[in-house]
């Protein structure tokens, strides 16, 4: 193992501050694989029996869509790992990765990984990387339901009171960060076409001339014809609630 | 009891009257009800179009009722049995709708204005379509403004909608009209806006109309570009049912209905 690959292990979620000593123990369990630009990884519905860890490169994630097209869910890159949860929990793959240009990852199998959870500095290595992923989205996640109450009820403060958050693109951080500017700028637009349609609405001015409605009922009503049709429309009324 | 006279009537001219009466009608027709139109517009003629009926196809008219020349039930055209062309129209196959034209001839027009109408006549036509065509509802299209054949659509009806634009116009006209209908004891008086611009608010127009008139607003049509461009030429509440002009006039239906 190169002093180079040592060094990108390092630079991973799972195994950071770990001693030279535990990365080259990881070293040594996993294999490098390389994989050309359109490479898939994993294809969706594999069985899961290996997780990687991102070294060189970058890949998507994809699924495909009612009609069979390719939808990007995300794209991960140096340092990311994948498929680690499948392995937990043993479900097939739920989506395909595919290389979008030359990929470099440490390939644990399932015997890799259980074989260093043995070691214990390695083992909360990876459960800090969990809990760290974990802890992120509770906190986006709790921001997302607040702002979602505060829109419910038209309160539109925090648009305000928040900046829109820059991270490094790649991390963790920055995909929570991601959903939450992504929902912070719906909400800003949602505000701004409601603010354009209060605008517009406008109220009629309902200006009567009264003197000239008196005026003018009195024109008609004074007439010999209004009188005699008042007489006969109220005989009508009378003779149709009898009859 | 005696089937109900709805007359739709509105100061200024071009509010909508007669589209909406038609498609008023028609609605309430497709709920199986017995329904009729009398168009005592006889000055202008002009609810038969919306029921595809020209010069050609317009057999007797009211006016030839007006003049002892016909009986009502040779006025009374079937609108059911003669739905002709228009998808709206088309669904009225079967149904027991009669429309009692105005005749449209040049000649017949100046003939009535000359001479007159005779009021108890024109009652007598109302009353004798109810008993005869056994009528639930019997609608009156209207001419603009309040002429005497209109004043006494206005004294015979049991429900009135006075239709409007959201002008000031129209507001000072319909004040005068609401006072009339006040006065003849119109037991049922209600408004209807129509071509109402996107830019106003709906609910404060209802409120601010209702507040100044102390009469209930049934709903407020929106001005339409489609509805301008049907040109009164199909039906268009039974043609675009979802269309928001449609579904804001199937507001008005309950209170036709539930009217006392
Ligand atoms: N909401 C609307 N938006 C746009 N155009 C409309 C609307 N309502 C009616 N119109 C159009 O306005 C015109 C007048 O309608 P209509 O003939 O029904 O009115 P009216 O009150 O009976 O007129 P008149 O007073 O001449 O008898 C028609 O061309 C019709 O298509
Ligand atoms: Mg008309």
């Amino acid at each position: 193992m190169t002093v180079n690959i040592l060094q990108k292990i390092r630079e991973t979620d799972f195994f950071k501050d770990l001693s030279d000593e535990a990365c080259a123990a990881v070293a040594a369990e996993a294999s490098t694989r390389h994989f050309a630009a359109g490479d898939a990884m994993m294809k969706k519905g594999d069985p899961a029996d290996s997780f990687f860890v991102i070294l060189e490169g970058t890949l998507k994630i994809v699924t495909t869509d009612a009609k069979g097209d390719e939808i990007i869910i995300n794209k991960v890159g140096p340092g990311e790992s994948i498929g680690e949860l499948a392995l937990v929990d043993e479900l097939p793959r739920s989506a395909g990765v595919v290389a979008l240009e030359p990929v470099e990852a440490l390939e644990f199998t399932k015997q890799d990984l259980f074989d260093l959870l043995a070691r214990q500095d390695v083992s909360l290595g990876i459960l800090r990387g969990f809990s760290h992923r974990l802890r992120f989205s509770t906190t986006y996640i709790e921001k997302v339901i607040d702002w979602s109450q505060k829109t419910a009820e038209g309160n539109y403060s925090f648009l305000d009171q928040t900046q829109p958050l820059v991270t490094p693109a790649g991390s963790d951080e920055a995909k929570a960060a991601q959903l939450l500017s992504a929902f912070y700028s719906m909400v800003r637009k949602v505000k701004e076409r409601e603010d354009d349609l209060k605008e517009k609405l406008e109220r009629l001015t309902v200006e009567i001339d009264q003197e000239r409605r008196k005026r003018e009922f009195e024109e008609i009503a004074g007439t010999e014809f209004y009188a005699k049709l008042k007489e006969q429309a109220k005989a009508l009324r009378q003779k149709r609630n009898s009859g | 009891m005696a089937g109900k006279i709805v007359s739709i009537h509105s100061f200024r001219g071009g509010t909508g009257k007669s589209n909406t009466t038609a498609n008023l009608a028609s609605q309430v027709a497709l709920t199986g009800k017995r329904v009729g139109i009398v168009d005592t517009d006889i000055q202008s003629p002009g609810i038969h179009v919306l029921f595809g009926l020209n010069e050609q196809k317009m057999g007797k008219t009211l006016n030839d009722f007006l003049h002892g020349k016909a009986s009502i039930r040779e006025v009374g055209f079937p609108v059911g049995k003669n739905t002709g062309e228009g998808a709206g129209r088309a669904q009225l196959a079967g149904k027991e709708l009669y429309l009692f034209p105005s005749s449209i001839r040049g000649q017949d027009i100046s003939q009535i204005l000359r001479e007159g109408i005779d009021f108890n006549k024109l009652n007598e036509a109302m009353q004798m379509a109810i008993s005869e065509f056994e009528l639930d509802y019997l609608f009156i299209d209207t001419h603009p403004g309040l002429n005497e054949e209109t004043l006494l659509s206005i004294a015979t009806s049991d429900v009135l909608i006075i239709i409007l634009r959201p002008d000031n116009q129209d507001l000072q006209g319909t004040s005068v009209t609401v006072d009339v209908a006040r006065s003849l004891d119109v037991p049922n008086l209600f408004l209807l806006v129509n071509k109402a611009l996107p830019k106003y608010d709906a609910v404060e127009l209802k409120k601010d109309i209702e507040e100044q008139f102390q009469a209930t607003v049934t709903s407020i049509l929106p001005l339409s570009f489609d509805m301008a461009e049907n040109a009164s030429q199909d039906l268009f509440l039974l043609r675009y049912p979802d269309h928001a002009w449609s579904v804001a006039l199937r507001n008005v239906i309950p209170y036709i209905l539930n009217a006392e």
